[in-house]
């Protein structure tokens, strides 16, 4: 009996990982040759060779027009969306864990509507002007104090309630007195300055700047590699707060943490990006249902590299469909992701 | 100390001794804020099933709350294994105290093997991993529970009765020594509620784990429990093993029962009719008028019984409903005494109900009457112990003197006549119960 159970349980515990090790290879590659198209296509396109070439070879200012093309704006921008889609895809993951609840994204707090409060600020009103000698990082700090802001406050008040529902409607009643200013505002100015500023709020990934990869490749890597060392207590609290503290969690921090570091990656995207709709909410469902499973082990890197491919696609998709004009992101990814959520929820009949 | 030596914590009773105290409260309050429960001091042994009764909204969950450590207690000391509940790391809490909530988490896409193996977490590394000795205590934990052919279903998919017994595992896979268990059988049938009781009492025996299970069902609590914790009125109300402390008396107060009564006999609740429709007196004894009396209590009919012995089943059925009870041996009762007070008793029937059937049920020369009887068991001729038949046909004969309507039960308790009776007087028998009663 006894040996009988090692030997299944030795079985039981090599089981699931060949497959997965399958699945992850094939959505890495996935990743690497998405980005390469996002390098070779556009406006121009180049043959892989020619890219290639440039990516071995540094870039110098004497370089070719495609030397140009590649380092300072495709690179730049395949890798934003690339960091963009992860983040946005672990932030709202550990948020669904967090609240219990499938409907909920990186959004759900009020990151985005502070945001984009503090950028309709910035863009809207005169005081834009002021701070003229920021551009043009203007929108982008604009963006971060105002998610940091509206986070500070939601953490704030999730310090004080332990309930979970409690906290998200704060953070939902944040954002609609943040989106209610914004409309004051958008009311209120000029004609000119209302379209930039609503493309804006739609999200893009373009005109990203080295400086830019570098702050996201560092801050936000850091929270996602300890989001994912934290997964075991992830794990824990899938079967609610309670159950995770009976298990040994110390809820109090980690509540803290994960708001912490949902919001952190949510309005460090948003502030580069502009709030990008769709991916952070049904990315994590994508990922769950596509590796049926539950496990923040798995899920984690998992979404991640699925926010990375769908992020890509649909920047790919939004550059090029009706190019010369760029579509705002947001357009593409729901567009096109959501009858994937739809069809995969079909196919696995799963109640979420 | 590693892991590795920390972890076969052998299910040998002998490893553990039984007299190590698991949980002792001394003086304890509980509540959030306000005091719900206080005063509470008590303390049990490793391997003990205790049960905490009081009716809905008494603490019992504040309790458990406080005992888990999810609520901070307002008073007093908790100590597990003799040692304050602080002095516990997060993780060593986890080691030792494990909780079923009646909160049933069924994440979506979630294997009951990796469910279960959440459990583990107290042991297992930093990404919680699950070695295969920790799939081993998984797979070992469902075994217990009877759960082991559901080891690759989805959580989410589970029935009821199948979810808890998952969750039991999983408490179960936290290799605790105590378990804290609020309404484990709420919202399961019977079979599961039967089921799971049996699989926690096993676990208290074999594995000398030790369980505080809040339960709802009395008749349960008295027949699994070691010891029985009852609260009431913010305060417990007695705390020792079942068959001490749940009298009939106890249980009706505990609860404030009014339409019910229980039986420390028969370890069971009777639901008792207001008696408006009319009085009845029944002849019966030896479970020949049990479901017949339920039935007559159950619509409406105040009862009178006669005259089984004072230890027979359907008297304690019927004191359990509330009727008034004659037995034939009550003490220094003469024959004909008991015979004139169910005269006086008959008078006020409306009908007489004769569940014993047309044959008697104790011929003379009794089958099975009571040992200590048999050497003065003579049929009845003045000087001895009469039996059943000859108060059957005193009362039968009393009755048709008063023109009392007398309904026989047939053979076996057959109800058929009883149903057809009631029909005509107006009770509306609720189909299955009419048919499965005069089924039987």
């Amino acid at each position: 009996m006894r040996a009988e159970l090692s030997l299944e349980s030795a079985l039981i515990a090599r089981r699931h990982a060949g497959r997965r090790y399958l699945v992850f290879i094939v959505l890495s590659a996935s990743v690497l040759i998405l980005t390469f198209a996002n390098l070779m296509i556009g406006a121009v396109s180049h043959p892989v060779g020619d890219v290639l070439r440039e990516l071995v070879r540094p870039f110098t200012d004497s370089g070719t027009d495609l030397s140009f093309i590649v380092w300072k704006i495709r690179l730049p921008r395949a890798l934003a969306t690339v960091m963009g889609g992860a983040y946005l895809a672990a932030s709202g993951l550990l948020l669904q864990v967090y609240f219990r609840n499938p409907v909920v994204g990186p959004y759900i707090l009020g990151i985005s509507s502070g945001a984009t409060l503090a950028v309709s600020l910035a863009m809207l009103t005169p005081l834009g002007l002021r701070l003229a000698y920021l551009t043009p990082f203007l929108t982008t700090l604009a963006g971060l104090a105002g998610a940091y802001l509206v986070m500070t406050l939601v953490v704030a008040v999730a310090a004080r309630v332990s309930s979970g529902a409690t906290l998200l409607i704060v953070g939902l009643m944040t954002g609609y007195i943040c989106s209610s200013v914004t409309a004051i505002l958008t009311a209120l100015a000029e004609k000119e300055k209302i379209k930039g500023f609503v493309l804006w709020g739609l999200g893009s990934f373009s005109g990203f700047k080295w400086l830019e990869i570098w702050i996201m490749l560092a801050f936000g890597g850091l929270l996602v590699l300890s989001i994912f060392l934290l997964s075991k207590p992830l794990n824990a609290f899938l079967l609610g707060e309670e159950y995770a503290a009976s298990m040994g969690v110390s809820i109090r921090r980690f509540r803290l943490f994960i708001l912490l570091a949902a919001s952190s990656l949510a309005g460090l995207v948003t502030a580069m990006a502009g709030p990008v709709a769709f991916v952070g909410l049904a990315v994590p469902h994508m990922a769950r249902l596509s590796l049926a499973t539950s496990d923040n082990r798995v899920l984690i890197p998992g979404a991640c590299l699925m926010g990375a491919i769908v992020t890509g696609a649909c920047d790919l998709i939004a550059r090029t469909w009706l190019s010369p004009v760029e579509l705002p992101i947001s357009a593409i990814t729901a567009f096109f992701g959501a009858p994937v959520v739809i069809g995969l929820l079909l196919k696995r009949g799963v109640k979420m | 100390m590693t892991a590795e030596a920390s972890r076969p914590r052998e299910p040998d009773p002998r490893g553990l001794p039984r007299e190590e105290v698991v949980l002792r409260a001394e003086n304890l309050s509980v509540g959030y804020k306000k005091p719900v429960l206080s005063g509470l001091s008590f303390s049990f042994p490793q391997g003990s099933f205790v049960s905490v009764l009081g009716s809905n909204g008494v603490g019992k969950s504040t309790l458990l709350r406080t005992l888990s450590r999810h609520l901070p207690p307002l008073g007093g000391e908790i100590k597990i294994r003799e040692r304050p509940l602080s002095g516990y790391s997060a993780s060593e809490f986890a080691k030792v105290v494990s909780v079923v909530m009646t909160d049933r988490a069924s994440p979506p896409l979630l294997r009951v093997l990796e469910y279960v193996g959440l459990g583990r977490h107290p042991h297992t590394g930093f990404l919680g991993k699950l070695r295969e000795t920790d799939v081993e205590v998984v797979l070992r934990c469902l075994a217990d529970v009877k759960a082991r052919h559901l080891s690759d279903r989805f959580v989410d998919q589970l029935s009821d009765g199948e979810r808890q017994k998952v969750s039991l595992a999983r408490a179960l896979a936290q290799e605790p020594r105590l378990m804290l268990l609020d309404e484990p059988t709420a919202h399961l049938d019977l079979k599961h509620r039967v089921e799971l009781m049996g699989i926690l009492r096993g676990l208290c025996r074999e594995k000398s784990l030790s369980v505080l299970a809040a339960v709802h069902d009395v008749d349960v609590a008295a027949k699994v429990s070691d010891q029985v914790l009852a609260l009431k009125d913010g305060g417990l109300t007695s705390f020792g093993p079942p068959q001490e402390v749940l009298s009939s008396r106890f249980v009706s107060k505990l609860y404030d029962f009014e339409k019910a009564g229980y039986s420390s006999h028969l370890g069971g609740i009777e639901i008792r009719g207001d008696g408006s429709r009319g009085r009845v007196f029944v002849l019966t004894e030896k479970d020949r008028g049990a479901q017949s009396l339920r039935h007559l209590s159950k619509h409406g009919y105040a009862l009178k019984v006669g005259v089984p012995e004072r230890h027979d089943l359907d008297a304690y059925v019927a004191g359990a409903l509330g009727a008034e009870v004659l037995t034939r041996d009550s003490r220094g009762g003469k024959p004909e005494e008991i015979l004139r007070k169910a005269f006086r008793s008959l008078e006020d029937c409306d009908f007489l109900v004769d569940a014993l059937g047309p044959e008697a049920p104790n011929p003379p020369g009794g089958e099975e009457a009571p040992g200590r009887e048999k050497g003065n068991d003579a049929p009845f001729s003045g000087g001895g112990r009469p039996d059943g038949g000859f108060y059957r046909r005193e009362l039968l004969r009393e009755a048709s003197r008063l023109g009392l309507t007398i309904i026989s039960l047939g053979p076996g308790g057959d109800a058929a006549p009883l149903a057809r009776e009631l029909e005509e007087r107006g009770t509306a028998l609720s189909g299955t119960y009419g048919k499965a009663l005069s089924g039987s």
